[in-house]
């Protein structure tokens, strides 16, 4: 029985890569294959899958996926994540509240991150009325209607202003 | 508006008029937009989507804009089908779900999609090679509705669209090839790759994802950041003249070398066309292809490109279907296809629909 290369305890993880085409074998018991992150740990963190493959991302990919994993868009909710797994942001203000993980993939599709061509209008007041409809949306969920009719009457000012 | 108006219209871009137009069907555009206040479709609530689709209808409104819309919700699959062939709404959009529709302009020049993968997708289409007029009208149309709308934008990375791929100008120009002729001498894989080197994509008839039938190719940029609306498409307008100028080269060495081949290819499918009495869709694509180059080449005379052109797409299932005025299976629709075939090949000259 092959020992682990560590410890010389009974190796139980048996890796063969492939590395610059030749052939490497590391053996290791179960527990210097987890230190070595080759083994999946003890218990898994939770045992909801999003959650189990986050903390394998956060633990393989380095430091910026961990923290880009866990923001969270306060307007619409969309998580990171979410994002990486289906392509569709969730709304305006996720390309700032996004930017570090997005301008990459961005520069990698188009080649640029800085936009040339048309100008829109500027309209200022837009972003106030997506975080009172994310207040809206919030305030319905938690069927607090008070509240919810407050900031209908609120966007309806707003939008007729708009 | 009624959608049964419709059958008795179609598209002008189906006319076969404009710059290159035998090997040119139509060139368009589409910009995607979205309204600043509202999160994106995938994440709104039935109740914002239909905010979404009342802002929109009340922008055309004020803009004063002649377009007609039509609610998707609640509609049948054989309508939404209907629109989809018609190439006014994308798949997307018919198999969607909540409050969604589009605006449909004259002469189906234009089609706006509310509540598509993002809130907007305008698209101008016109008959031939003709990129510049396209852009001119809806760069219009996108400025009078953003009199009304907030649009999502930020100075950096322009219009911001539901997925990053589309961010920045927003624009998709697209132009539809008919290259019968590259495909018979296997030459279209290396046209293919060769413009897919340069970030141009290549798609069928109906889009992302759709084979190509009927020997119909849509070439379209990819990149829409970093480079202005009239940049992208002066590359299409560099590209797509020499692409026309391989077709012109092997159609030529078809009539020079195999003509009475060609010839006798481009009868055969004129004559089973005429005279079928069941044809599946398949088919029929196939051999209006053989047919359109024909008239192209001089060697059918009594057929308008017009008329080829429609069949294309009054042939398809669900138009079909609208004209019978039911639904019909597979079996019924190939011989409802060959019967309305004939009626429409016996005279061959284009006639003007009342």
């Amino acid at each position: 029985m092959a020992k682990c290369q560590r410890c010389q305890d009974n190796a139980s993880v048996h890796l063969t890569e492939m590395v610059d085409g030749r052939r490497r074998e590391l053996h290791l018991c179960l527990p210097c294959a987890r230190q070595a992150g080759v083994a999946l740990p003890e218990s898994a963190p939770s045992l909801a899958l999003d959650a189990v493959v986050q903390d394998l991302i956060v633990s393989h990919v380095g430091e910026l996926v961990g923290e880009l994993a866990r923001l969270t868009c306060p307007d619409c909710g969309l998580k990171f994540m979410e994002f990486r797994s289906n392509g569709r942001l969730g709304c305006p203000n996720d390309y700032r509240v996004f930017a570090r993980g997005l301008l990459p993939l961005v520069q990698r599709a188009h080649g640029a991150t800085r936009h040339v061509g048309k100008v829109a209008r500027r309209r200022p007041d837009a972003t106030d009325r997506l975080r009172l409809r994310t207040h809206l949306r919030e305030a319905i969920a938690r069927e607090d209607y008070e509240l919810a009719a407050r900031l209908r009457d609120q966007l309806r000012l707003k939008d007729a202003d708009a | 508006m009624n959608l049964d108006d419709l059958t008795r219209t179609s598209g002008e871009w189906l006319r076969g008029s404009g710059p290159e137009s035998d090997i040119v069907m139509c060139s368009r555009i589409r910009l995607a937009r979205n309204l600043a206040d509202f999160p994106f479709s995938n994440r709104a609530s039935r109740g914002e989507k239909a905010e979404i689709e009342n802002h929109f209808k009340n922008a055309v409104d004020h803009a004063d804009l002649e377009l007609n819309y039509i609610e998707l919700n609640g509609m049948s699959v054989l309508d939404r089908q209907f629109l989809r062939e018609r190439q006014l709404i994308s798949n997307e959009l018919a198999n969607g779900e909540g409050p969604r529709g589009v605006a449909i302009g004259p002469q189906e020049h234009i089609s706006i999609m509310v509540n598509e993968e993002d809130h907007l997708r305008i698209q101008v289409m016109l008959s031939g090679l003709s990129l510049g007029d396209v852009w001119d009208q809806i760069n219009r149309l996108d400025d009078k509705l953003e009199e009304h709308l907030a649009y999502a934008y930020s100075p950096q990375l322009g219009y911001l669209t539901a997925c990053p791929t589309n961010v920045g100008t927003g624009i998709r120009v697209g132009v539809m090839l008919h290259l019968p002729a590259l495909v018979q001498t296997k030459q279209i894989d290396k046209v293919f790759r060769a413009l897919q080197k340069i970030n141009l994509a290549v798609r069928g008839l109906y889009g992302e994802g759709t084979q190509a039938f009927g020997d119909f190719y849509q070439i379209s940029n990819q990149q829409t950041l970093g480079k202005s609306e009239p940049e992208l498409i002066r590359i299409l307008t560099d590209v797509v003249p020499q692409v026309i100028q391989y077709e012109r080269t092997a159609r030529t060495a078809l009539m020079n070398e195999r003509r009475q081949h060609l010839h006798d290819q481009v009868s055969r499918a004129y004559g089973v066309l005429k005279t079928a009495h069941t044809i599946s869709s398949e088919e029929t694509m196939h051999l209006l292809s053989s047919v359109r180059m024909g008239i192209n080449l001089g060697l059918i005379d009594d057929l308008e490109i017009a008329t080829v052109n429609e069949l294309f797409i009054q042939t398809q299932p669900a138009y079909l279907q609208k004209l019978q005025g039911s639904e019909l299976g597979v079996e019924e629709r190939n011989v409802a296809r060959a019967s309305y075939l004939r009626s429409r090949l016996s005279n061959g000259r284009h006639v003007e629909p009342e």
